[in-house]
């Protein structure tokens, strides 16, 4: 260990390489870990004084919106039972239904979140809400408005005036309300935006979108929680059943737990403690999992580059390093001692650049939230926290990453006879090995056949599949690149063979092929990945461009302007009947299906799919339940395309349900939380914000890989040129001058940029070939394959200024003062 | 001097060639060899006669295709790499032409390398004073790049000798110096022989040089092909080995 720190000392110059893949690798990694790991789900602030919540049972079908609802009777029967345990002060169930603030004749807030913005007054105690002026509502059309704005940002424009001018010496009755009464001034930050700060008009009024259509309500009191708090029975009958009922307690929540599910039984499932957090809202989920896609994207690239780059750096430095190597051989170190030493250093060089880099990563991971949160990746409020465990599998993952991209290099260490410490040059006499052709080989066979069978892969994982495709055949191509850089050599130089810049750049690259093929690897990597990222997006927007248009006829569209769907009065003011969509449990016998149906006409259709897994025919009678937790028998009209029901039960036991979009047959009627657009102009926006989605994505992968190898680039180029300065200085001796060495070097990097582009463009193209077949499995039709030249050229451009610079830079550093 | 039972290096019909077929060379043809304990022997000959190919496959650096190299005893042609290695560690000593030292480290390290790569902690003060023996005294913390090429020939010696090994071979150790680092190297070479009974076999192209020791072994065309005492003189010395660069030329 002695020697390998003396080692790393002395030379560190030709360790930076693997100092700064490791440095990046493990910043990238912990960063994102950190950015991952802070990104747990939570249970709304809504229940924070609720420790014991009560979800309706969960059928089974492994889909999330097939939870149940208990119907309004079935939760205040429960809630009665419950009410009489011991230690719980109230048991209050939580319907609710969407509301939406209008301003100015537009819906404001998150459309998303105020699909759960409406809630029964009672529900208020669980947050421990408290009326902060007036009183509770009681009729309908009265609410309560709640002020708090999410993040814990105190409200700006709040009672002070609204409150004041439509409760003129209002008793507050909050004797008569089941509001809560116990304080609770520090509120966890809230996750999902708000509709802003309630401001009640002058009149006491507030005007709102519900499913409905737009309404006005009089304001009776203002709380300090977020939201809209309509009486009881008002909630009871908007919302589509109820999903959550909670407890208050006193004592120890467990206990109350185990008694709640004494009680409960089959009827429900009680969670407690961190079982609570999955109540997380749906659409918070969503944002989080897709924040969750780019990070472990993230991870898997960081911790591939610098295995990548780690190993064609200390490849390099073994090979630069071979009389030195040698030596030590020849004086004593057995081939097991050299091993031991290389992966002495290269853990020594890992641990120091994962002990920074981690910090690093640590440091950068909160400077992202924000951006995150902006760009819809992670929900409102997102914090990062302090992640023990991030750091130390970031630092542990760096040094196992830096190992076993040394273990080639020391294995070959290790076979360094004694007598070439008496060696001049390090000439490659074999610059392909048995061993590099069988890895090389295994690596481009394993990559191929990940990619043929893509096509059967299941969709979630495919675009892992053809990452890890592209990585396996990077790997081979830059195993198996000697076998391209000497052909290759011999074609590019040949017109220029009589010329001594020629025959030096052909001599020098033919001789060092091995240091060509470790140059040339960050390159392949770097060109690879961002033309493969690139080139994927390109294919699969260009794919499902078409493949939007070709659903829709011409003609205009009414679509959702702001709000998550069109409500009831959006369309029938345009003379069409609501097209509502709805999730239902249907069973027959012991077989049950979840699924979205529309209600249409008034008999029940059923598709045929689902139909063949409940094994029903028309004329079979199947028991259908519906959102509100109402079963019903029904029988089955038909089998037909869709599944429909009739859509007068639609309206009925799922209240709060929204259109989604109507097909315009004549000129749109003006309404608040809609607008009509044509269908082709829908369609490319909703592409467009997919595409915005993606090109984010691809801008932060291409950032961190293209950024990654190509300092890569730079360095690996560096430490090469600089370990060949008494080459240059002899090259000197013979005559030629500063210009004509940095020609030859020039030429020399340009032509290793060359090989790596050639091969990275290779690769990038067979496994977009591979995408493209899954993508054509996967929509049924061809479609046309799109290489994205421009960033392919941009990416090369940039490896080729890099590489130039850092060749230029040592022989210029060295050159004589006076030539 | 005479015999004294176990040689410290034997080579016994020591054979190597390099390469196949039409390119093959034999560098060493069927050599035997004796290097007794306590000898100072210097080999001669013409370049390309085998001296290096001799030398180190005397000193498992490298290996033979026919025959036997026996060092201290230990028969060396079915040792595995590692345990050659550890003969070579703890009987063998070697002086290379140049490039002796591992940059990276300083001169009392270079000179604690092999007691260090045998797991050895130094003796407290044994490197400096293998240092103050080869006069380099005061010189233990700075790095090769920082020593002359002489000073960096004597680091090396004491490395060769620090181990004391049973026997140091030396390639040319003269050959890249001037005539006083070079006398000041041979100097350092005869009193280990004359005060440790130290076995060394050097190579050299110096008639003065093959002076300084016991016995001088005359090599053409890989073979020994003649042996002089050390006492007869630079001026024999010289004749002998003109006359073989003639036998060579006249082939
Ligand atoms: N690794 C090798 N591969 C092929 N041939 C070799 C190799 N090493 C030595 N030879 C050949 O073996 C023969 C003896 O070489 P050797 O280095 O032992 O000569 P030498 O006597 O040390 O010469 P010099 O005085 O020039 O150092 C020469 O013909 C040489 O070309
Ligand atoms: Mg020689």
């Amino acid at each position: 260990m002695t020697a390998a720190w003396a080692m790393v000392r002395h030379r560190f110059a030709s360790f930076a390489g693997t100092f700064v893949a490791v440095f990046l690798g493990v910043a990238v990694v912990a960063g994102s870990a950190a950015l991952h790991l802070s990104s747990r789900p939570q249970a709304p602030a809504r229940y924070d004084e609720a420790p014991v919540l009560i979800t309706p049972p969960d059928p089974g079908t492994g889909d999330d919106r097939d939870r149940q609802s208990w119907t309004a009777e079935q939760a205040a029967a429960l809630s009665t039972r419950l009410g009489e345990l011991e230690g719980v002060t109230a048991a209050v169930p939580d319907p609710w239904f969407y509301v939406q603030r209008v301003e100015g004749g537009r819906p404001v807030g998150d459309p998303q979140t105020a699909l759960q913005d409406g809630h029964a007054w009672s529900s208020a105690t669980l947050g421990s809400y408290r009326l902060t002026g007036g009183r509770a509502p009681s009729a309908p059309g009265e609410v309560v408005l709640g002020t708090a704005s999410p993040a814990g940002t105190p409200p700006s424009q709040t009672t002070a005036g609204g409150t004041r001018a439509w409760t003129p010496g209002g008793e507050p009755k909050t004797g008569n309300t089941t509001g809560p009464t116990s304080e609770s001034p520090a509120r966890r930050t809230t996750f999902g935006q708000q509709a802003g700060p309630g401001r009640a008009t002058a009149s006491g009024t507030v005007e709102v979108l519900t499913s409905a259509g737009p309404e006005e309500w009089r304001v009776t009191g203002t709380v300090d929680g977020p939201g809209f708090y309509v009486s009881d029975r008002e909630a009871a009958r908007r919302a589509s059943g109820v999903r959550v009922l909670g407890l208050t307690v006193t004592g120890d929540p467990q206990r109350v737990a185990d008694a709640a599910r004494a009680v409960v039984g089959a009827a429900g499932v009680v969670r407690s403690g961190a079982e609570r957090d999955a109540l997380e809202p749906n659409a918070v989920t969503r944002i989080r999992w897709i924040g969750a896609q780019l990070l472990i994207a993230l991870v898997m690239l960081g911790a591939f580059a610098t295995v990548f780059v780690v190993s064609s750096t200390c490849a390099l430095s073994a090979a630069q390093r071979r009389r030195e190597l040698g030596l030590l051989r020849a004086v004593g170190a057995t081939p097991g001692q050299v091993r031991r030493m290389m992966y002495g250093e290269t853990a020594l060089i890992a641990l120091v650049a994962g002990l920074l880099g981690a910090p690093a990563g640590m440091v950068a991971a909160p400077l992202l939230a924000d951006p995150m949160v902006r760009t819809g990746l992670e929900p409102a409020g997102f914090t990062v926290t302090w992640q023990p465990a991030a750091f130390a599998g970031a630092v542990v993952l760096g040094l196992f990453v830096a190992l076993a991209g040394v273990t080639a290099a020391a294995r070959r260490a290790s076979r360094i006879s004694p007598l070439d410490a008496l060696r001049e040059a390090a000439a490659d006499p074999r610059s392909m090995t048995p061993a590099r052709w069988v890895v090389g080989l295994l690596c481009g066979a394993a990559g191929a056949a990940l990619l043929a069978a893509m096509p059967s892969l299941p969709l979630e994982t495919r675009s892992s599949a053809g990452l890890g495709a592209a990585m396996l055949l990077l790997s081979s191509a830059a195993l198996l690149s000697p076998v391209l850089i000497v052909p290759l050599v011999r074609v590019v130089a040949r017109p220029w063979r009589s010329t001594a810049t020629g025959m030096l750049v052909r001599e020098g690259t033919l001789t060092g092929v091995r240091r060509v093929a470790s140059t040339a690897a960050p390159v392949l990597a770097t060109v690879g990945l961002t033309v493969l990222l690139a080139g994927t997006v390109a294919t699969i927007e260009v794919a499902t461009g078409i493949d939007e248009t070709a659903r829709y006829p011409a003609g205009n569209v009414l679509v959702p302007d702001g709000t998550p769907g069109l409500s009831a009065a959006a369309v029938t003011a345009q003379g069409a009947e609501p097209e509502l969509t709805t999730r239902v449990l249907i069973s027959r016998g012991d077989r049950t299906s979840g699924m979205s149906v529309t209600g249409r006409g008034d008999a029940l259709i059923l598709d045929r799919i689902s139909a063949a897994q409940l094994g029903a025919r028309g004329g079979d009678t199947v028991t259908i339940r519906f959102a509100d937790g109402v079963e019903a028998k029904l029988q089955v009209a038909g089998v037909e395309d869709e599944s429909s029901v009739p859509r007068s039960l639609v309206r009925q036991h799922d209240p709060d349900a929204l259109t989604g979009m109507l097909v315009l047959t004549k000129e749109a009627v003006a309404v608040p939380g809609a607008r009509s657009v044509p269908i082709h102009e829908f369609v490319m926006a909703e592409i467009d914000e997919e595409g915005q989605l993606i090109d984010l994505f691809l801008l932060a992968l291409i950032g961190l890989t293209a950024g990654y190898t190509a300092i890569a680039v730079g360095n690996t180029l560096l430490m090469a040129t600089a370990a060949r300065r008494s080459e240059f200085r002899a090259l000197r001796l013979a005559g030629a001058g500063t210009g004509q060495v940095l020609r030859v070097v020039t030429v020399e990097a340009l032509l290793t940029v060359g090989v790596g582009a050639i091969l990275g463009g290779l690769v990038a193209v067979v496994s977009l070939a591979g995408v493209r077949a899954a993508v054509e499995d996967e929509i049924g039709r061809d479609i046309t394959l799109v290489v994205p030249w421009g960033a392919t050229a941009a990416v090369t451009v940039l490896c080729a200024g890099l590489a130039v610079i850092a060749t230029a830079f040592p022989v210029l550093k060295t050159a004589p003062a006076n030539s | 001097m005479t015999d004294h039972g176990t040689p410290a290096v034997e080579l016994r019909a020591a054979t190597r060639t390099y390469g196949t077929g039409e390119r093959a060379v034999t560098a060493l043809d069927r050599v035997d060899a004796r290097f007794e304990p306590g000898t100072f022997t210097a080999v001669m000959g013409p370049s390309g006669s085998g001296k290096s190919t001799l030398l180190h496959c005397a000193a498992g650096l490298d290996r033979l295709s026919g025959g036997e190299v026996v060092i201290d005893g230990v028969p060396v042609g079915n040792l595995s790499e590692r345990a050659l290695t550890r003969l070579r560690r703890s009987r063998v000593g070697f002086v290379f032409q140049a490039f002796n030292l591992v940059p990276a480290l300083t001169a009392a390290q270079n000179v604690a390398l092999p007691l260090r790569l045998a797991g050895r902690r130094p003796e407290p003060g044994a490197v400096t004073a293998m240092l103050a023996e080869v006069g380099l005294a005061g010189r233990e913390r700075h790095r090769p790049s920082e020593l002359s090429g002489g000073q960096q020939q004597r680091v090396a010696i004491a490395r060769a000798l620090v181990s004391r090994p049973a026997v140091l071979f030396a390639d040319e150790p003269t050959g890249a110096l001037d005539a006083a680092s070079g006398a000041a190297v041979l100097r350092l070479l005869r009193a280990a022989v004359d005060h440790h009974r130290q076995t060394i076999v050097m190579v050299t192209h110096d008639p003065l040089a093959a002076a300084t020791a016991d016995r001088v072994l005359f090599l053409a065309d890989g073979r020994v092909f003649d042996e002089l005492p050390g006492g007869a003189g630079a001026e024999r010395i010289a004749l002998r080995i003109a006359h073989a660069q003639h036998t060579v030329v006249a082939r």
